[in-house]
């Protein structure tokens, strides 16, 4: 059923050896003469270039397989082995990581090219790169492995990746803070994920470790155990994905360089935990309850986070908290085993996130890092290009037909609505026009209106090609991705849907076109509602408001960073440092202390005797004789 | 009449012990240790002479021999304790008070 | 190979040493002889690992009687088990050398007594001959911390000393109780090894015989709550002592476990092993709270690498096979990376005059190869995938969650644990803006790269491409179950379940 091919272990290869390369050429020339940034920028664009062909060959070579056959596979080598625990450093492309595998390089690429125009004058130009391809190695490594093993690695990877770079402008404390948020955020998930993999290889795993072994023998695991998995797993999905309880790190995480937050946001990192659901669909399909929560936490994360985004004032925060709330719809997806509608949106995501990021990085690239989106205006007639691909990217986001993110999001929905999950399509209803709110509020704000800082506005200028041609073809995806997956009332016939689907354990529901109808326009009305409050309030230009009551709540994120940090973060400070200076001198501590006390105790006492005077000595010696010839004598007779 | 010999031994090795442990003066402690010295020597002759048998003559004069010796260290002791305190009241040494 | 190949790794630096003390030799003479001499003894050593067949057996066996009146002979070997801590020492130790140039001469003597007799501990195959290097192994440190090291030396020498003596005594009693054991029970003296195994011991004694060993082995470790002594010597003593305390003789308690006790002792390890493995996934949640509170960074290590053996033991206790094999492996790693860790504190002490961590920062921009060095041994040591560190902490909680589930979802936070407080030490120390000592903070030297270069690659390599070690540990880490069918019928109902995934290993 699966064929074994060669090449599949150098499309992560590429990237990672890419990374060694330029960070060892960082490292040994930053103290002296720097070399030009342009041998870098070539560099790093290699890997991913490279990775990309790749990727279009396994493309090629699956299209040239029967459906059910499209898995190719390739064992590198033995990883480790011991007693039933056999993991190879295997690698596996089927329709699923295929799909992921194209835009994942092709975005991946794209932000690279951008980057070199970002970053330049940068003194870590050449890190960033270094960094920027061991992020993409990872993301490859984490789609392609085979097996939940292989795929940690990537998944830590891109967690390292994400605290390098996010902590990337080290000299500032915030950052570097923001850095170990991410890390120690997603290594809470990490910890589920462990143990998930724990459980599901002490449940099934000893006949293989890998996917296809795992889904030939799932149902050999017993159903408390196959909800153990599935919660744990998506406990490390909330993790990587930013999801309830978790997301914290996602919108500190705009701490790094805008380009980072693309390759974070749009192509890897938060995906990832999607990926991952959908990657074991085969153990959720079997586990309904583990869906529904799944697709609960899903819609309620992209509730809470449309209520922040409607109040943020940075453009990153902004677009990190639209992040959020389109991770939720696609857990919405499938949590309610609407695998391929998951993935999908993953996909469109892709295009129209990095878009956004990556012109968001133009404008504050054009405003010499103002990131504070009440100090911008008036921008279309400034950064024409920019202006427009990002309204094609705020477009797809806010769901507008037929924009890519319509489609997407509208199977999510739809999905939800013909399974019967009215309470999560009522939901995301709600949050698709809340979507469409603060996208436009943000676009109105920075591109139209009067500019409000006349000295930023004046020496705004449009973004060099290297990083406007990027934008362009990201604009292209964003409006024809829908196309892909287009459904059959609109005369479509999935094609997305159809490629995935021997990958994914999905049944499509049987809907009805009063249902389809009723779910569509749904979602328009909601996209029109949101945009046109967004039109009224700040179409024309508004003043910075100032917030009161709930939104001033919502500003502050709900105080949830706040109430971490006490109940989290300052206890287990004061566990560290109350075992360190109390627990452990007094309790710990205590009973060696103890002994030597009692040695002192008795010492202290026997001193008495020692008066000091020879003749005294001499007298407890003819006491010691005397008693001693006493005892003697009385046991002679 | 043996008795009387190990009685009048008792005597003198108490009289010996009295003076270690009563008296002060480095000399008299001294002279103390010689009586009870004397004293095990008396004891030794008298049971040597009970028992016909020549050991405990050989012990005793081993004894004074190293008898002899000691003094002539104990001496060179006693002269130099002097020169260092001044004084030969055994009170003035206590070093190894705790 | 040759054939007498283990007592040269032994007798060769203990020999050199005693010498070095015994003749007026000058510090430079004394460092280039230290130097020479554990490289001869890596050379063999990688002799011995080239030539190891890995059939779970032991190999390049001596034998030689010694007190025959008694049974004690001078017997030595290895298998993949001793076999990896005594690369662990013959590869870290000539990095000291290099990197700590203007010491005493008594520091580079000790170092050499101290590295054959930690050879000499892990080749034994005779339970007296391996208390005799088990106390020689400690005196260097006695020394070395209470000569060399820093202003708190002499209290936290007394600790040390007198609770590894304390130790020590009450494993000889346990030996010596092994030793008339084995004369009531067969009629002939013995103390060798793969005898005491066959011993049927019950009763109160032999549970009491067991913690003798136990809580020797468990100061060593340490294990909690017999750690105390471990914060104020590893910060106190030189680099070089806390290094090989750290690095190799730790592991040397863990290894104590599992070759003197589970064998011998099998029912009371049964019986115990939960108590044990609570006290090891305990220790390393404590240690690892207690690390953050700390301000200085040589202790904050010191509360890692005790964080981290609190894990490694509980691999030992969770008494299956990936579990063990994760212990065994997570040794080395340990070993590479904290030692690494040690040394490269070392180094941060010599060149900014201070161990506080708010007194440092920003050095990465000053020193990008130490903090790329340092980055890599801290990653491994926080157990991230494609380190070395990884595999073995993924098998320990694998292993453990098959053992217990509680303790397998605690012992998996230290995932959480570690990565909390290094990487805030990272961010202070590397991090943020350079701060006034480490303004004219000096990169490492050619000499200093190079030599750390083989470690750091090894770090990388057994995280990536484990196999050809794991291939010569796992068939003894596997024999470890083979024999326990008698004992299983033995065990109390109550434990047949933990026992049962031993036999189910084979």
């Amino acid at each position: 059923m699966e064929q074994s091919v060669n090449y599949l272990g150098l499309i992560p290869l590429f990237p990672l050896m890419g990374a060694v390369l330029i960070g060892l050429l960082h490292v040994f020339t930053c103290k002296r003469t720097a070399l030009p940034e342009k041998v870098y920028g070539i560099l790093a664009c290699i890997g991913p270039v490279l990775s990309f062909v790749l990727a279009l060959k396994v493309f090629v070579a699956l299209k040239a397989l029967a459906p059910e056959a499209r898995f190719l596979t390739h064992k590198a080598f033995t990883w480790f082995s011991v007693g039933d625990l056999h993991i190879n450093m295997g690698f596996l492309a089927d329709p699923l990581s295929c799909l992921m595998l194209l835009f994942v390089t092709f975005i991946g690429s794209l932000i690279h090219i951008y980057s070199i125009g970002y970053m330049g004058g940068d003194k870590n130009y050449g890190k960033f790169f270094a960094y920027m391809n061991l992020f993409l190695g990872s993301m490859l490594v984490l789609v392609l492995g085979d097996g939940p093993v292989v795929m940690f690695v990537g998944w830590e990877g891109v967690g390292l990746c994400s605290y390098l770079l996010i902590s990337f402008y080290s000299e500032d404390r915030s950052n570097v803070l923001a850095g170990n948020k991410a890390f120690i955020v997603n290594r809470v998930g990490d910890l589920g994920f462990v143990l998930g993999m724990s459980f599901l290889f002490w449940g099934i795993g000893a006949n293989g470790f890998d996917y296809l072994s795992l889904k030939a023998n799932v149902q050999h695991l017993e159903p408390a155990i196959a909800l153990t998995v599935c919660l744990l797993l998506f406990v490390g999905a909330t993790g990587k994905s930013a999801q309830i309880p978790l997301y914290v790190w996602l919108p500190d995480a705009m701490a790094g360089p805008t380009p980072v937050s693309a390759l974070i946001h749009a192509a890897t990192m938060v995906t990832a935990g999607v990926y991952m659901v959908a990657r074991f669909s085969f153990l959720y399909a079997g586990v309904e309850l583990a869906g529904t929560i799944v697709a609960w936490v899903g819609i309620l994360t992209a509730l809470l986070a449309a209520i922040f985004g409607m109040f943020q004032d940075d453009i990153k925060k902004v677009l990190a908290y639209s992040t959020v709330s389109q991770l939720g719809y696609m857990f919405a997806g499938v949590g309610v085993a609407a695998y391929s509608a998951g993935i999908f949106h993953v996909f469109t995501h892709a295009f129209f996130k990095a878009l956004l990021f990556l012109g968001a990085g133009a404008v504050i690239y054009a405003l010499h890092h103002e990131q504070n989106i009440w100090k911008m205006g008036g921008l279309k007639n400034k950064m024409p290009k920019t202006y427009i691909t990002m309204v094609i990217g705020a477009l797809a986001l806010a769901g507008c037909p037929p924009f890519s993110g319509f489609f997407s999001k509208d199977e999510i929905l739809y999905s939800a609505l013909a399974t019967g999950h009215f309470g999560i399509w009522a939901v995301g209803v709600l949050v698709a026009g809340m979507t469409a709110y603060y996208t436009f509020r943000m676009i109105f704000v920075v591109f139209h209106g009067e500019p409000r800082d006349q000295h930023a506005y004046e020496h705004a200028s449009e973004a060099p090609n290297v990083m406007t041609v990027p934008l362009i073809i990201l604009a292209v995806g964003a409006l024809f991705a829908g196309f892909l997956n287009l459904p059959g009332i609109f005369g479509g016939d999935q094609i997305v849907s159809h490629w995935l689907a021997p990958s994914l354990s999905e049944q499509h529901p049987h809907g009805n076109l009063f249902v389809e109808i009723l779910a569509i326009g749904a979602s328009v009305v909601a996209f029109a509602i949101g945009i046109k409050i967004a039109y009224g309030k700040f179409g024309q230009g508004a003043p910075e408001p100032s917030f009161s009551g709930f939104a001033d709540f919502a500003y502050h994120k709900f105080y949830v960073d706040e109430l971490y940090d006490r109940i989290i973060v300052q206890p287990y400070k004061a566990i560290g440092s109350s075992i360190w200076k109390v627990i452990e001198p007094n309790v710990t501590d205590a009973p060696i202390k103890g002994v030597s006390r009692l040695y002192m105790v008795l010492g202290t006492a026997f001193k008495v005797f020692q008066v000091g005077y020879v003749r005294i000595y001499a007298l407890y010696m003819v006491l010691g004789l005397s008693i001693m010839s006493l005892l003697l004598s009385q046991s002679l007779n | 009449m043996m008795h009387c010999y190990l009685y009048l031994s008792i005597i003198l090795f108490c009289l010996g012990i009295v003076g270690v442990v009563a008296r002060r003066n480095v000399f008299t402690v001294f002279m103390s240790i010689e009586l009870m010295l004397n004293a095990a020597n008396l004891a030794f002759v008298t049971f040597a002479r009970v028992h016909e048998s020549m050991d405990g003559h050989v012990l005793a004069m081993m004894v004074m021999a190293v008898a002899a010796a000691e003094a002539a260290l104990a001496l060179a002791v006693v002269i130099l304790l002097h020169k260092h305190k001044g004084k030969l009241d055994t009170n003035v040494f206590s070093l190894l008070k705790g | 190979m040759f054939e007498h190949v283990l007592s040269v790794i032994i007798f060769l630096p203990i020999i050199a040493g005693l010498l070095l003390l015994a003749t007026p030799a000058s510090k430079v003479i004394a460092r280039f002889t230290g130097l020479a001499i554990s490289l001869a003894t890596l050379i063999l050593s990688l002799d011995l690992y080239m030539g190891f067949k890995g059939t779970g057996l032991l190999e390049c066996v001596e034998n030689i009687p010694w007190i025959e009146s008694l049974g004690i002979s001078y017997g030595l070997g290895v298998d993949g088990i001793s076999l990896f801590i005594l690369m662990a020492g013959s590869v870290l130790l000539p990095l000291v050398y290099f990197v700590f140039g203007t010491k005493e001469k008594g520091y580079y003597a000790n170092l050499l007594i101290v590295q054959g007799a930690m050879a000499g501990a892990v080749c034994a195959t005779d339970m007296v001959l391996f208390y005799i290097f088990w106390e020689v192994m400690l005196l260097p440190v006695f020394f070395m911390l209470g000569l060399y090291g820093g202003p708190r030396r002499l209290p936290a020498t007394l600790k040390i000393t007198l609770y590894t003596i304390a130790g020590s005594l009450l494993m000889l009693a346990a030996i010596v109780y092994l030793g008339v054991s084995y004369h009531a029970q067969f009629n002939e003296w013995s103390f060798a090894m793969d005898k005491m195994a066959q011993l049927n011991l019950t009763g109160q004694v032999a549970a009491v015989a067991f913690f003798g060993f136990m809580i020797a082995f468990a100061i060593k470790i340490p294990l909690f709550p017999f750690h105390t002594w471990l914060p104020d010597a590893y910060t106190e003593a030189p680099t070089a002592a806390t290094f090989v305390l750290s690095a190799v003789m730790a592991k040397i308690g863990v290894y104590g476990v599992i070759r003197f006790v589970v064998p011998v002792f099998d029912l009371e390890f049964a019986r115990f092993a939960i108590l044990l493995a609570y006290a090891g996934v305990i220790g390393m949640m404590y240690c690892g709270l207690a690390a953050i509170a700390q301000k200085d960074f040589k202790r904050m290590l010191a509360f890692s690498s005790a964080s981290h053996m609190g894990v490694i033991a509980l691999g030992v206790f969770c008494m299956n096979l990936q579990a063990l094999t994760g212990s065994i492996y997570q040794i080395v790693a340990h070993a590479t990376s904290t030692g690494v860790l040690f040394l490269f504190a070392g180094i941060l002490e010599e060149r900014t005059n201070t161990r506080t961590i708010d007194d440092l920062g920003g050095i990465a921009a000053k020193a990008p190869v130490f903090a790329l060095y340092f980055a890599i041994a801290m990653l491994a040591s926080v157990g991230l995938p494609g380190t070395s560190g990884f595999i073995g902490e993924f098998m320990i909680v694998l292993g453990a969650i098959k053992f217990n589930t509680v303790i397998g979802v605690l012992a998996g936070t230290t995932l959480i644990i570690g990565v909390c407080y290094m990487l805030w030490m990272f961010q202070r120390v590397f991090f943020e803006k350079t701060s006034s000592r480490a303004e004219n903070f000096k990169e490492l030297t050619l000499v200093e790269g190079l030599v750390f270069l083989p470690v750091i690659l090894l770090i990388i390599v057994m995280g990536i491409y484990p196999h050809p070690f794991l291939s010569k540990i796992t068939p003894s880490t596997a024999l470890q179950f083979a024999q326990p069918a008698s004992v299983v019928a033995q065990i109390p109902a109550s434990n047949v379940q933990n026992l049962g995934l031993t036999i189910e290993q084979k």
